[in-house]
């Protein structure tokens, strides 16, 4: 019998611990005790997802969006003819292809000619963005259009001016006579290199043989566009790449223009720190919930233990209640999260035209490691604790039995955060800023905290009024105060870093962009047109950033050194105008760094050249944001000639201070040395030189001037008038790929601020879990002093006024740790000029003090609205 | 209502139900008492029988299901939780079974709290010499964790009567306590309520400690019943009856 009742006995001890952990979740459930848990598991997750599957979304978007530029997702450009393989393999990933073929040649109409730039397309061109044309001058809307038909040409409308012809008459380009049947309003991947032929002519690519322009010699580019299904681009990148030589580049949007490469990298970028910073305030929120659950479920361990429940049992017990629990809280963040996303896309689909390609598994697995790794490595510690409880604390109490502050329980945590940036990021460098720059920082706000707060410890708990009862507590409890501060300070630091950091960038694209950014660049100026051109100008109400000379010349030798060119076709580089410096070209010029490092063991190797013509200048006054790093600007009337040399051509070439420059100016030579170096800010649109001269070194040297223009849109049509006065002159047109750039930041902008929003979320319930955490600490005070009489005005100002300092306090410290954090980002991450921001001090205290008081005030008044006695038994 | 001036606390009809789920547990029936200034009642009775219940209610912690509760002619069954926080602070003291110290003030701190919401300038040294009366002057700077249960229940007994209570209300004094400490305890809470002159209610379920009280009252299943122990004092009957 006792052997059956035993082994009945062993048999209902079994599953004894699944039955106690299910009914404790399904009581604590029930009773809203696990909500605080659940809830970070479930914010953790949920911004996981929704982030990375939303910052996925617009990422994919916006170079969907910027592949307009490109008139395709891809292009490749080689001087010659690609081969049937690359035709063939583009068939086989199913992609889409269309062919452009660019040169420049002379067009006559009559006894007039013009130097043009030819775009000679397929009928399937564009393959992204749109080409539109209309059909008459005065014609209003334009239509959108692929190839004209054999026989007959698209032009800008400035061809007609400088040709005197009009639509309907006859085009003569090469051998060949064409109709010009429309003017082009629009091309997507207008081509925007500085000293182009001219304006732009459109002719089918059936048409390219019989203009027999395709001559032995010619300077031909041809491009080939693909677009189509994003992993079939990809496939398609991997086999070609590796095929291209020197003459051959294979790029999307980003590779193609720099300016918009910038835009979309830093918009990138900030959308990854966005959402980094949303995780580590999740998982802020689950360590905080975390550490709530391990010491509220403490009393019930001891009781276990004291009745005789072996350690088995117990962790049994509470391994599969916080498994459960955190299954539960993540299938409901994934629910979440997934609405939230759906939210954010219908947002800005309008915006962003977001493609329906669906969301892939990578942000659904990506939140689900996130929910596991938050529910492991952030409650090993709490649960270890937990388990090891004391029955004997039954007797004695468990508010001793603390973790030590530092020690290698917080290893797991931080290895599980660092896993979840690096997953999210694939970024080290940012990965590791995050994770060891937050380390430091907390490090030292525990100890200043803690330091601010017990200064000056008074005697009595000064209950009389209620500031005097809330500094009073302050410094009472400095020690567990300066964890919540820590808390409070992570989560309002990384709040105002989010909004600092969206302002700044913002901010800073519209210092390079503003109003009154010039739109048309206007080159080829003989001197005795400046007059006249002068009072066109201030005709029209057009904006100029004045007039100023050009040479064409190459840096031929340096100290002496004869420069090796490399041999390149100028068309083959960026497309970018040689006016502002090209990122692309710096990228290019790496592969020369590299040619050069592979040749540096070889002895006695010459130095590289530029490769290119230069657009040459002298100024007397330092440019326009330009900033001097070393050496000094030349005096006005100095009469020995002189160079200064943008600082990172000096840095590539190892040109220094004292180094003697020699020119090639149209067959003349002339040696500087270099006075000065500066730093150029490429990213505005002021005219910027890489060589910059005093007026004596250039004044024998034939020049045109060339001058910035902001032509506003209501006195375009006088540009026709211009051509037809001034046909020699060249005109750019940037205002397209300003609209293009305006439109990238606004779609960007509208991203950012939406996700903004998720983290505030992520940091408001950082807060709101740590105010509720320390509000059940003080809840035994609060109903001790309530039961002695004090008034409930004393006890709410008083748990305002000590949450206020505290939020405050934070917030102080919080600014002053963003300051920190937005430096180095600022300055290492985004490429930005490092700047403070004052303001946001104010916004991060009054934040802090507001929002943290709020909501100690509004638990506080919940617990008050309790009658005495059951605040008493509350704390029993 | 007019109340005797002798009187410092009068009950009349007092009952306490609480809803569960399916049913209504009564806990007090309907009940009267009348506690005279300076008196020492004991409220005795086995667990569960309903005396904390009726401390609660006696002492503004709690609000009755019906009937009236006056204490120094305050209608507390009419007061809301912050008129009745106010009655507390004016008139009674507290001593509770689990002591109830603030575990992040020091012994001196604990005692000198109700002085100080009463804004008593003197507080720190009415503390002192509370302190020095329970014998605990070396123990001033000490944490509630750093003392043993007795000294605790001592510290709470200082806090008690720093603000002179008129009426002092003690839930199981003893009730965590070794006898031999309780019976320290114990003696310490007579002697100083001697001095002062305060009015005590006791609940408890020792009747050795209910013994050193003028009278007592006996608890059993939510009905108060008078217990006869001293022929000699004045003793308002307490005529229980169930009403309705």
């Amino acid at each position: 019998m006792s052997a059956n009742l035993s082994e009945l006995g062993a048999s209902n001890k079994s599953n004894l611990w699944i039955k106690q952990s299910l009914r404790l979740l399904h009581h604590e459930f029930r009773r809203g005790e696990l909500t605080i848990i659940c809830l970070a598991i479930v914010l953790a997750v949920a911004t996981v997802f929704s982030l990375s599957g939303f910052s996925g979304q617009i990422k994919q978007a916006l170079l969907t969006n910027s592949s307009t530029y490109i008139a395709a997702d891809r292009v490749l450009r080689t001087s010659r003819v690609a081969s049937d393989d690359v035709i063939d393999k583009s068939q086989f990933y199913d992609l889409k292809m269309a062919e452009k073929v660019e040169t420049e040649s002379m067009v006559f109409a009559g006894d007039n000619m013009l130097l043009s730039e030819l775009s000679v397309i397929s009928n399937s061109y564009p393959l992204r963005g749109e080409l539109k044309v209309k059909q008459t001058i005065e014609q209003e809307e334009s239509e959108v259009v692929h190839a004209p038909e054999p026989g007959s040409v698209w032009v800008e409308l400035s061809v007609l001016s400088r040709l005197n012809i009009d639509i309907g008459d006859e085009l003569e380009i090469g051998v060949a006579s064409f109709e010009i049947k429309g003017i082009i309003t629009d091309i997507p991947d207008r081509s925007y290199r500085a000293f182009i032929a001219g304006p732009t002519i459109i002719v089918n690519i059936a048409d390219l043989a019989k203009t027999e322009l395709v001559q032995p010699g010619s300077r031909l580019t041809y491009k080939y566009l693909f677009a189509g299904e994003s992993d079939a681009i990809k496939s398609f990148e991997q086999w070609i790449k590796p095929q291209l030589n020197d003459t051959q580049r294979f790029y999307d949007a980003k590779q193609a223009q720099s300016r918009l490469s910038n835009t979309l990298t830093t918009a990138e970028k900030f959308l990854s720190l966005a959402s980094m910073l949303g995780i580590v305030l999740a998982a802020v929120a689950v360590a905080v919930a975390s550490r709530r659950y391990g010491q509220r479920h403490q009393p019930m361990v001891a009781v276990f233990k004291a009745l005789g429940a072996s350690l088995s049992h117990i962790r049994k017990l509470y391994y599969l209640h916080w498994s459960l629990l955190s299954l539960i809280s993540i299938s409901i963040g994934l629910i979440v999260g997934y609405c939230l996303l759906l939210l954010g896309i219908n947002a800005i689909d309008s915006y962003l035209s977001l493609e329906n390609t669906g969301l892939g598994y990578k942000p659904f697995s990506i939140a689900v490691i996130t929910g596991l790794l938050c529910a492991i490595a952030f409650a090993i510690q709490p649960i270890k604790s937990l388990i090891k409880t004391s029955p004997l604390s039954v007797i004695r109490g468990f508010s001793n039995e603390k973790p030590p502050r530092f020690g290698l329980h917080q290893l797991p945590p931080l290895l599980a955060l660092f896993a979840l940036l690096m997953m999210f990021s694939q970024d080290l460098k940012m990965s590791l800023s995050l994770l060891i720059g937050g380390m430091v920082v907390s490090i030292i706000l525990l100890a200043f905290g803690q330091g601010l707060m017990s200064a000056g410890r008074s005697v009595g708990s000064q209950a009389g009024k209620s500031w005097h009862l809330a500094l009073a507590n302050l410094k009472r409890r400095a020690s567990e105060n300066s964890v919540q501060l820590v808390s409070f300070t992570i989560a309002i630091k990384l709040l105002l870093l989010i909004v600092v950091m969206k302002n700044s960038i913002i901010s800073e694209w519209q210092q390079q962009f503003p109003e009154n950014t010039p739109n048309h660049y206007v080159m080829n100026i003989a001197e005795n047109q400046l007059d006249s051109i002068g009072d066109f100008v201030n005709t029209n109400n057009i904006q100029s950033q004045g007039f100023y000379q050009v040479f064409r010349g190459r840096l031929s030798a340096v100290n002496g050194e004869l420069l090796i060119s490399r041999e390149s076709n100028e068309n083959s580089k960026s497309e970018d105008d040689e006016l502002t410096k090209s990122e692309n070209s710096e990228k290019e010029n790496s592969s020369n760094e590299q040619n050069n490092a592979k040749t540096s063991d070889e002895e006695n190797k010459p130095r590289q050249g530029m490769g290119r013509e230069l657009g040459l200048t002298w100024r007397d006054e330092l440019p326009y944001q330009n900033k001097l790093l070393e050496g000094q600007w030349w005096q006005k009337d100095e009469q020995q000639g002189q160079v200064s040399i943008e600082s990172s051509i000096a840095e590539r070439m190892s040109i220094k201070l004292g180094d003697e420059l020699t020119f090639d100016l149209g067959g003349k030579t002339f040696t500087v040395p270099v006075t000065s170096i500066r730093e150029v800010n490429w990213k505005s649109r002021q005219l910027n030189f890489i060589m910059v001269f005093n007026k004596p070194v250039l004044k024998d040297f034939p020049a045109t001037y060339i001058s910035a223009w902001m032509v506003p849109e209501q006195t375009k049509t006088a540009l026709g008038l211009f051509f037809k006065e001034f046909p020699t002159v060249t005109m750019m047109d940037f205002g397209a790929i300003l609209k293009q750039l305006y439109q990238v930041i606004e779609q960007v902008s509208i991203a950012i601020e939406l996700i903004l929003i998720l983290v505030v979320l992520a940091g408001s319930l950082v807060l709101v879990a740590q105010v509720q955490a320390s509000m059940e600490e003080r809840e035994r005070e609060l109903a001790i002093l309530r039961t002695l009489g004090a008034k409930g005005s004393l006890l709410r100002n008083s748990v305002l006024f000590e949450f206020v300092a505290l939020g405050g306090i934070a917030g102080l410290m919080a600014s002053v740790a963003m300051e920190i954090a937005v430096y180095f980002l600022q300055t290492q991450v985004f490429d930005m000029s490092a700047s403070l921001h004052f303001s946001y001090w104010l916004l991060g205290i009054g934040v802090g003090a507001g929002f943290v008081g709020l909501v100690g005030l509004f638990s506080c008044w919940r617990l008050l609205q309790l009658s005495s006695v059951t605040l008493i038994r509350r704390t029993m | 209502m007019k109340l005797d001036p002798e009187n410092i606390l009068k009950v009349r009809a007092l009952t306490k139900s609480v809803q569960l789920e399916d049913k209504t547990l009564e806990l007090l029936q309907p009940l009267d008492l009348n506690v005279n200034v300076g008196d020492t009642l004991a409220i005795v009775g086995s667990s569960g029988s309903g005396k904390t219940t009726l401390l609660s209610l006696l002492a503004g912690l709690d609000l009755p299901s019906s009937g009236e509760v006056y204490l120094k002619s305050n209608a507390l069954h009419q007061f809301n939780e912050e008129q009745r926080s106010q009655v507390r602070a004016n008139h009674v003291g507290f001593i509770f079974q689990q002591f109830l110290l603030i575990n992040s003030l020091t012994a001196l701190e604990n005692v000198m709290l109700p002085a100080e919401l009463a804004n008593v300038s003197d507080a720190q040294q009415r503390g002192k010499d509370l302190l020095a009366q329970v014998g605990l002057s070396e123990r001033a700077d000490h944490y509630p964790s750093q003392l043993s249960g007795g000294e605790q229940q001592r510290v709470a007994i200082a806090r008690a009567f720093i603000s002179q209570p008129d009426i002092l209300f003690a839930d199981e004094p003893t009730g965590n306590l070794d006898s031999k400490t309780g019976q320290h305890i114990a003696d310490l809470l007579f002697e100083l309520n001697k001095k002062q002159g305060t009015t005590l209610v006791l609940v408890t379920h020792d009747q050795k400690l209910a013994s050193r009280c003028q009278r007592q009252v006996e608890m059993d299943s939510g009905v108060l019943t008078e217990k006869i122990t001293q022929p000699e004092v004045s003793v308002d009957i307490v005529t229980v009856e169930k009403v309705g």
